[in-house]
């Protein structure tokens, strides 16, 4: 029998706001985080918006000390634990010992902040730099920082999988409970926006606008043309359950199953693709030894990307075939954008959240969807209904398709 | 619960192209250690690394690979470890079950930094379409996949100095747990002008030679280069009849939650680690013949190292060789752990263990069997793999022999 994974926190910082509250209000509130990008000089390029963090305060989570050698995204980060942390009700003195590890996804890192710091090096005699401007330059010192700040001993790693990063640092995590190394993990994601991310995603072509269309998030609609880059921290308290029960935790929900496929080795067809995301999908229902029909609803990876939003439609209602009108779907990068490395955390809280309230945030952005698309998109307005079982999908372009299965506990 | 098994090795190192060439290094004690070549060291204080030298993959690859040079490297290695594990032309499995887990630190910012050295006025210059390729790290997974027709999940390891053991510890999960067959593990990494400035600024360099457990020990020495290792379900290696060469039998993971770059003074989390991987592995503290230490020749680690291994091993710890291969290839960051694992699987095929170089003063703090400057012939079976990364993030694998 191997041990149940729940959730027993949440902290959030993202476009939407920095509270549990606030980013649940925004989705449910049919409220977008996008807007044009306040931190970038984006004149030269076509593509102008994007989902960022505004005003956030990381003090009044981490205190002053040291804030000013951090970079954005350890803000972030530990920002959004320590909400997390508050919200389990878990001591914070160190007293878990080697019983609390953290996993984190991120794919992009502070890439930006280690080529400002190259930048330093050869504008300046190199040696004379101060040792505090790398202070938090790897791509695992967001990471290590939260680590001694809530004196976590058990495991610790960071994860880069492109855009399944969180996701599946959040099954790697629930993994580590599983297999007894610790009670406690933080797991989740962390992205932040810069120059330097903005320009890959720009010169692979990936971002709307480029062309000179609309530049809008719209998931799923004809008119999409691309994703919108975004920022945040997502991250979830998992805990094994029985410590969870002996110490009267409020429980938001199960981790349930996992199941993932990769797209990288070769030129897949749009079919092998397709079929890729399905068995994805079958895995993770299989692992959570629930049937396609026991799922109330689905939170989808789509962001409006020309050619996969119809890969991942295809494969739903593959999946589903003719009942796949029962299946609602919700697609909150609708709202919050593109957050690559921690989307899937930002997704599968919303889920959680939904879960919690019965309520799936609609789809906005949305006008008209292709005729070949047979989804129950969530539109106009949230959706009222009891769930039970959940799947987040998330998808990399060229890597991995991972799907997590959330449930109410019971 | 079946076994992991270890079944192909490769190995790019500052000592040598390939295995075997690496090791007769290894076992002939040479030093990695050069004048950088790659960067002009004029404006610092230490001008010298472990640069892999002669490297040459064949022509018609050497274009088709990446412009990034740690693709090639990691390409290598692979391809090596593959041949020796008989899975380079295999045509018969289920690739959907072949997963890949690198651990790298920073060798995506090499060709950023190239680009950027010739342009050094405005930092997005430093961006075209090349640098847009190699960015994010999982560029590494994703040409490897491509390229040896890995169909599985694949993930990065960005777990500093630590990030090798991480990804092994990754893949032994997802083989005991069937989710897949064949792990392609290890990892690679380069020496960015960036890491080479951190460590440099941290005073953490060793200006001529890496000494590790030396009493006049000054630093780590910075290199560069790939390991590789095939690990594989013990039933589904027994069934295509493969050569194993160890099994991989248990690791520990633990963070010191200390400091950013000091290791906790008593060794915490080193202790927790090797005694979890030692309780994982099922293995007695006195049936291990041999520890890689992580051995960084930095004044705290390897103190803090021998107080660790005191603790877990109590009196056997005096009987237990235990050297450091960072004293010949250097500090490979984000590869170091990956590259030590495949010199443990040699240890166990050969029976030799390469020696710690450069030592030339005992040093009371420091006083385990540290198998100084020169090779050792021995009979042994069970070997501890150690590395503790900045940021006290530490992990710990067992190789043993098949029994």
């Amino acid at each position: 029998m191997r041990k149940r994974v729940v959730i027993t926190g949440m902290g959030i910082v993202s476009p939407l706001g920095n509270t549990k509250e606030e980013f649940w209000n925004g989705l449910i509130g049919g409220r977008s985080g996008i807007a044009p990008m306040a931190s970038l000089d984006l004149s030269p390029y076509k593509s102008k918006l994007g989902g960022e963090v505004r005003n956030l305060q990381p003090e009044i989570h981490l205190g002053k000390k040291g804030l000013r050698y951090l970079n954005k995204g350890t803000h972030f980060l530990g920002s959004a634990t320590k909400m997390a942390f508050d919200d389990s009700k878990l001591p914070q003195d160190g007293s878990l010992g080697d019983q609390i590890g953290i996993v984190i996804g991120s794919s992009l890192g502070n890439f930006s902040e280690t080529t400002d710091y190259f930048h330093e090096i050869i504008r300046n005699n190199p040696s004379e730099l101060s040792p505090m401007l790398s202070y938090d330059v790897a791509l695992n010192s967001s990471i290590n920082y939260v680590s001694v700040i809530f004196k976590v001993k058990g495991p610790v790693r960071t994860v880069s999988a492109g855009f399944t990063s969180s996701i599946d640092a959040i099954e790697d995590a629930s993994r580590m409970i599983q297999n007894g190394f610790a009670k406690v993990m933080i797991a989740g994601g962390v992205e932040q926006i810069s120059i330097d991310l903005y320009l890959i995603f720009y010169l692979r072509k990936y971002l709307s606008g480029i062309n000179s269309e609309q530049e809008i998030s719209a998931p799923f609609d004809v008119k999409r043309n691309g994703f919108i880059m975004a920022e945040g921290s997502y991250v979830i308290i998992l805990e094994e359950l029985q410590h969870a029960l002996e110490r009267g935790a409020t429980i938001y929900a199960e981790i349930k199953g996992f199941g993932n496929t990769y797209v990288g080795a070769k030129n897949y067809s749009t079919l092998e693709r397709v079929s890729s995301v399905e068995k994805a999908m079958q895995e993770a229902l299989r692992n959570a030894g629930i049937k396609k029909e026991d799922l109330d609803c689905m939170s989808a990876n789509a962001n409006g990307c020309q050619i996969q939003d119809p890969i991942e439609a295809n494969a739903i209602q593959f999946l589903y075939g003719e009942d796949v009108k029962h299946i609602p779907i919700s697609a909150i990068k609708s709202n919050v954008g593109e957050s690559y490395g921690t989307a899937g955390a930002a997704q599968l809280v919303s889920t959680v959240m939904s879960i919690n309230t019965g309520i799936i945030p609609h789809i906005i952005n949305h006008a008209e969807k292709e005729p070949e698309n047979n989804l129950n998109l969530v539109l106009d307005k949230p959706l009222h209904k009891q769930i039970n079982h959940a799947m987040v999908n998330n998808m990399d372009y060229e890597g991995n398709n991972s799907c997590m299965v959330v449930s109410r506990f019971s | 619960m079946t076994k992991v098994v270890v079944t192909g090795l490769g190995l790019v190192t500052p000592v040598g192209t390939g295995l075997k060439k690496s090791w007769e290094s290894f076992i002939q004690g040479r030093d990695g250690a050069n004048e950088m070549k790659s960067f002009d060291t004029a404006l610092y204080k230490v001008h010298r690394s472990c640069e892999v030298e002669d490297f040459h993959l064949d022509v018609e690859l050497e274009n088709q690979i990446s412009e990034n040079t740690i693709h090639k490297y990691v390409y290598y290695a692979a391809r090596e470890a593959l041949r020796e594990s008989g899975l380079l032309d295999d045509k018969e499995s289920n690739r959907e079950r072949f997963g890949i887990a690198i651990g790298t630190l920073a060798a995506e910012l090499t060709p950023f930094e190239r680009l950027l050295r010739k342009d050094t006025s405005l930092k997005d210059n430093g961006f075209d379409k090349i640098v847009a390729a190699v960015y994010p790290p999982n560029s590494i997974t994703n040409i490897l996949a491509k390229y040896f027709n890995f169909e599985g999940p694949t993930m990065i390891s960005l777990n500093a100095c630590s990030s090798g053991n991480h990804a092994i510890a990754w893949a032994y999960d997802r083989l005991v747990s069937n989710k897949l067959d064949v792990v392609m593990v290890g990892g690679g990494d380069m020496i960015p002008q960036t890491e080479f400035t951190h460590f440099h600024n941290l005073k953490a360099l060793a200006p001529d030679k890496c000494q590790p457990f030396d009493k006049n020990r000054k630093g780590l020495m910075i290199g560069e280069g790939a390991g590789i290792l095939i690990m594989e379900r013990y039933d589904y290696a027994k069934k295509r009849g493969a050569t194993i060469i160890a099994e991989m039998a248990g690791y520990g993971l633990s963070c010191d939650g200390f400091h950013m770059t000091a290791p906790h003074p008593e060794g915490e989390g080193a202790v927790k680690c090797m005694s979890d991987a030692l309780k994982m592995a099922k293995v007695n503290p006195a049936d291990i013949g041999y520890i890689n230490a992580h051995g960084t020749g930095t004044p705290h680690n390897d103190k803090t190292e021998t107080i660790a291994i005191k603790k877990v091993f109590g009196d056997h710890a005096y009987k237990i060789p235990c050297s450091s291969t960072k004293s010949m290839v250097g500090h490979l960051m984000g590869a170091a752990s990956a590259v030590e694992s495949v010199i443990c699987c040699l240890v166990l095929r050969y029976g030799i263990i390469p020696p710690t170089i450069n030592y030339e003063t005992p040093d009371p703090e420091c006083d385990l069997d540290i198998v100084p400057n020169k090779a050792r012939e021995v009979k042994i079976s069970r070997i501890v793999n150690n590395s503790f990364a900045f940021g006290g993030n530490n992990a710990t694998t067992i190789f043993t022999k098949l029994e």
